[in-house]
């Protein structure tokens, strides 16, 4: 009976193990096999073209400079606020740092459009200023240009820099910088010779996570940049969408592939440093007293503060404010299709499909997901190995994921191509990863003993899976669901690519929107950007209040 | 009822039972006791049917139980953490075992009140058991693992995280609770008073072997080896060859002493007058430290030769540096072969 109930379990864990086969690895080959067999036979003359012209060098000198100068940026700019948070406390702090993390779950069509709406060409700072000076011009010309892409790669990455610099500052202490300070050591060699050398594991860890956070960026640069910035991702996009060149996006995607590869195994290895060098000092934060210390607390602050809120309220005002009036009707046309709108359907319309999607590719994570834990936590042969896998969707960009549905899947046996299937399945496969992270702990926490005294106490195992292992779970699966459901519902990169026609989901439709001429559409697409941002903030909200400490960390 | 026979185990590479035999009659409680790594968790959780990968029998009134899992055994196990679901109130603890019995809800209730009521935990119901005491917790545990009526009691140092004070005591508490439902038992420590507390019998455990398998005061008297004499806390355990104890063991070599390697002189064999027992030895020593222990002292003596003697006396008339004779009984020199 043990050994039937044994090869059951076999099955069942094999489950996910398939669905990551089928809809990640197969994807994935077919852009290897489409990148060197363009025609059916060996050739590369795609990545001779590639490397050849000018033009896709420039590309890819583009993608690791705009990326290489927001990790710059973002680190100028968190590193000087992880010391001062790391060393005052102050009220509302642990919320202002909760808060910070917000835009990790803001969809980047929310995000581009916001900052759009803040600093664009009738954004809301060049009405004000115009208005104030009587110009009859815009003073602020960032639209299409790299500093605006640059500017919304901070507010992503600003909170995740700062997070892991300051929980980083706070384990090692100021011990050290006291003894230096006995020793002599001014406020000069203070930075060079003690802060820096400390904090250098901290911030390595965190550009390189920045860096590849820049380095995959696509909604924000389609959207904010176009064309002339294109990065990989957005190259990708083009070549596959626009000028379907197959085989030159596929040799483009194995270019970003494996340098996501290669990013991904340099970040694994500095987080080993981090763990080897965290000292356990205990740390002591103090008030901010001198006037010194209050002007550098309340510049950390408020430059949260105003790289978090400006751009969300501009983005709420600009779509219910008309004409300097309160007005909902942008909500109410979303019931309508716009004349001449390259749309299908009704924009409220896209909002019934991502609901459904997201709550389908909810459903589907959460159980792949947590049999995936249960494979990770069995200790076999498979479980070290199944660990790094579910965690490479994570890994690999949206955009990569949506071309190789796009090219596997689009010929029998799995011709999902023209099915709206193919949208929840894509979403499932980006949000396993963060139901994982956030079941895995809550499962590595319930002693086995627990499951052995059920055992004891007369528990057949689907006793002690029900009535044990799921109620200690449901933290864990809670955050994970809500991860998987605004993961789902902000996603864009892969479903520009897989959604079509009447499946398309909000993000998409907010492009479209964009794309579309005149004004009507430009509000509309502000009024769906403020429905997506409330629904992702509300998941955000849950997901802080509902997870305990080690939960959905990353 | 139970048998144990010749079951071994390991994890890996290391061996953590050899051969085990063991029996435990109907009504009695059995200690296993040794020291922490000896393997006796690791025999409970065979017997519980948590452990399925080992060699050997393991038999209930005759039947072979080793294909039943465990949850089909109800054998109650009181785990060394407790194991409380952390999710569940007192009440819902004590009652997991007796709604998988498919009982009905008035019972369970009559059933839940009834245990707390015998382990001392009126009216704490509905408390969650992350706000109780250590004490009550271990309380709980034992409650919940007597709810189902099991055949069999185990218990794994269910008295390890507690403090030495209350162990004594609850201890007796536990024996007490155990005879009055009737059951058998099996008790895990590393405690010898607590095993002479609660055990009927006691097998004496060490690397993966039972040593010694008897009742508490025989196994005290005539410990069988030099590990279970040592663990007991004895000290006067000599080498055969030690020339300066020659004098002390006697002169009989029976069957006993051939290949012997060690001999222990028995604390309690040992007093200051010559006794009716068969004397083995006398001999002039100088008194080093006693301590009063209500009752008897414990004492330690070193001959000319210089070797040293622990003792117990229920009088002491001598002060410390003083020199007096001690008479050392035939019976308290076990010649070991270990």
């Amino acid at each position: 009976m043990i050994q039937r109930a044994r090869k059951l379990w076999m099955v069942v864990y094999l489950a996910p193990l398939a669905f990551l086969v089928v809809f990640y690895v197969y994807p994935l080959l077919s852009i290897l096999d489409l990148s060197i067999r363009p025609a059916g036979a060996f050739d590369l003359s795609g990545f001779v073209k590639l490397l050849s012209t000018d033009y896709y060098i420039g590309t890819l000198v583009f993608t690791v400079y705009q990326a290489a100068l927001s990790t710059g940026v973002t680190l100028l700019l968190a590193l000087p606020c992880a010391f001062v948070f790391a060393r005052y406390r102050f009220r509302g702090k642990s919320l202002l740092l909760s808060l910070a993390t917000l835009p990790f779950v803001l969809p980047t069509v929310v995000v581009a459009l916001a900052f759009a709406a803040l600093l664009g060409k009738d954004g809301l700072l060049n009405d004000a200023l115009a208005a104030l000076f009587t110009l009859d011009y815009e003073p602020i010309q960032l639209e299409r240009t790299l500093a605006i892409i640059i500017i919304v790669h901070v507010f992503y990455n600003f909170a995740v820099a700062l997070r892991i610099m300051t929980s980083y500052l706070s384990a090692v202490g100021f011990s050290l910088e006291e003894a230096a300070r006995c020793l002599g050591a001014d406020e000069l060699s203070l930075w060079r010779d003690i802060r820096m050398p400390l904090i250098r594991p901290a911030l390595l860890s965190a550009g390189l996570l920045v860096f590849i956070f820049s380095f995959t960026s696509f909604g924000v640069i389609l959207i904010l940049g176009g064309i002339r910035f294109a990065t990989l991702e957005v190259q990708i996009y083009y070549q596959a969408v626009n000028m379907f060149n197959l085989p030159l996006a596929a040799a483009l995607s194995l270019v970003q592939i494996l340098s996501m590869l290669a990013l991904m195994i340099i970040y694994t290895s500095t987080q080993k440093q981090l763990r080897l060098t965290l000292a356990s000092h205990h740390s002591l934060t103090k008030r901010a007293r001198s006037a010194g210390a209050r002007l550098a607390l309340g510049s950390c602050v408020g430059l949260i503060a105003l790289l978090l809120f400006a751009p969300l309220l501009a983005l709420v005002a600009r779509s219910v404010l008309v004409a300097g009036q309160l007005d909902f009707g942008n909500f109410a046309s979303l019931a309508q299709k716009s004349r001449g709108s390259l749309l299908f359907i009704a924009p409220l319309a896209s909002v019934f499909n991502s609901l459904r999607f997201a709550l389908m590719a909810m459903m589907a994570a959460l159980i792949l997901g947590l049999i995936a834990s249960y494979l990770i936590e069995s200790r076999g042969r498979l479980s070290r190995l199944a660990d790094p896998l579910f965690m490479l969707p994570l890994a690999t960009s949206a955009v990569t994921l949506g071309f190789g549905f796009i090219i596997a899947l689009d010929e029998p046996p799995l011709n999902l191509r023209a099915s709206w299937l193919i949208i929840p399945i894509s979403h499932t496969l980006v949000a396993l990863p963060f139901v994982i992270r956030s079941v895995l702990p809550s499962l590595r926490a319930i002693p086995s003993s627990l499951r052995e005294a059920a055992q004891t106490l007369g528990a057949k195992p689907l006793d002690i899976l029900l009535t044990i292992d799921l109620p200690l779970l449901g933290r864990g699966l809670a955050v994970g669901a809500t991860f998987a459901f605004t993961v789902s519902m902000g996603e864009f990169g892969a479903s520009l690519f897989v959604a079509q026609r009447e499946s398309v989901t909000i993000p998409v439709v907010i492009y479209r929107l964009i794309g579309d001429p005149g004004f009507a559409s430009y509000r509309q697409s502000m009024a769906m950007s403020v429905v997506l941002l409330l629904v992702c903030a509300g998941g955000f909200v849950l997901i802080e209040r509902l997870r305990v400490a080690g939960v959905g960390e990353f | 009822m139970l048998r144990i026979e010749r079951v071994s185990h390991a994890y890996g590479e290391i061996v953590s039972l050899r051969d085990v035999t063991l029996t435990l009659d109907e009504g009695e409680i059995l200690c296993l006791l040794g020291p922490s790594g000896c393997g006796k968790t690791t025999l409970l959780r065979i017997i519980a049917g948590l452990e399925t990968e080992y060699r050997g029998l393991v038999a209930l009134e005759g039947a072979d139980i080793r294909p039943m899992p465990a949850h089909q055994r109800q054998f109650g196990l009181m785990f060394q953490d407790f194991a409380l679901f952390p999710h569940l109130s007192v009440a819902d603890n004590i009652a997991y075992g007796l709604k998988r019995k498919g009982l009905d809800r008035k019972r369970i209730g009559v059933r839940v009140q009834s245990l707390l009521e015998r382990v001392g935990l009126e009216g704490l119901d509905e408390r969650d058991v992350a706000s109780l005491s250590g004490g009550q917790k271990q309380r709980v545990a034992l409650a919940r693992s007597l709810a189902p009526n099991p055949r069999l009691l185990m218990l794994d140092e269910p008295l390890g995280s507690l403090d030495a004070q209350l162990r004594d005591q609850l201890a007796l508490e536990l024996r007490g609770i155990i005879k009055e439902a009737g059951l058998s038992a099996i008790y895990v420590t590393h405690d010898q008073r607590e095993a002479y507390a609660v055990a009927d019998r006691l097998a004496v455990m060490d690397e993966g072997s039972v040593r010694q398998h008897a009742a508490p005061r025989r196994v005290y008297m005539r410990p069988a080896c030099a590990f279970v004499a040592r663990f007991l806390g004895m000290s006067n355990i000599f080498a055969t060859g030690d020339s300066r104890v020659a004098n002390l063991r006697g002169l009989r070599e029976d069957d006993a002493w051939t290949g012997a390697k060690t001999f222990l002189i028995h604390p309690s064999g040992m007093s200051l007058s010559p006794a009716d027992a068969e004397l083995a030895a006398q001999v002039s020593v100088i008194l080093d430290q006693a301590v009063f222990r209500g009752g008897y002292f414990d004492a330690t003596a070193s001959t000319a030769a210089g070797a040293s003697l622990d003792f117990s006396v229920k009088d002491l008339p001598v002060a410390v540096g003083e020199s007096f004779d001690l008479w050392i009984a035939r019976d308290a020199v076990m010649p070991f072969v270990d």
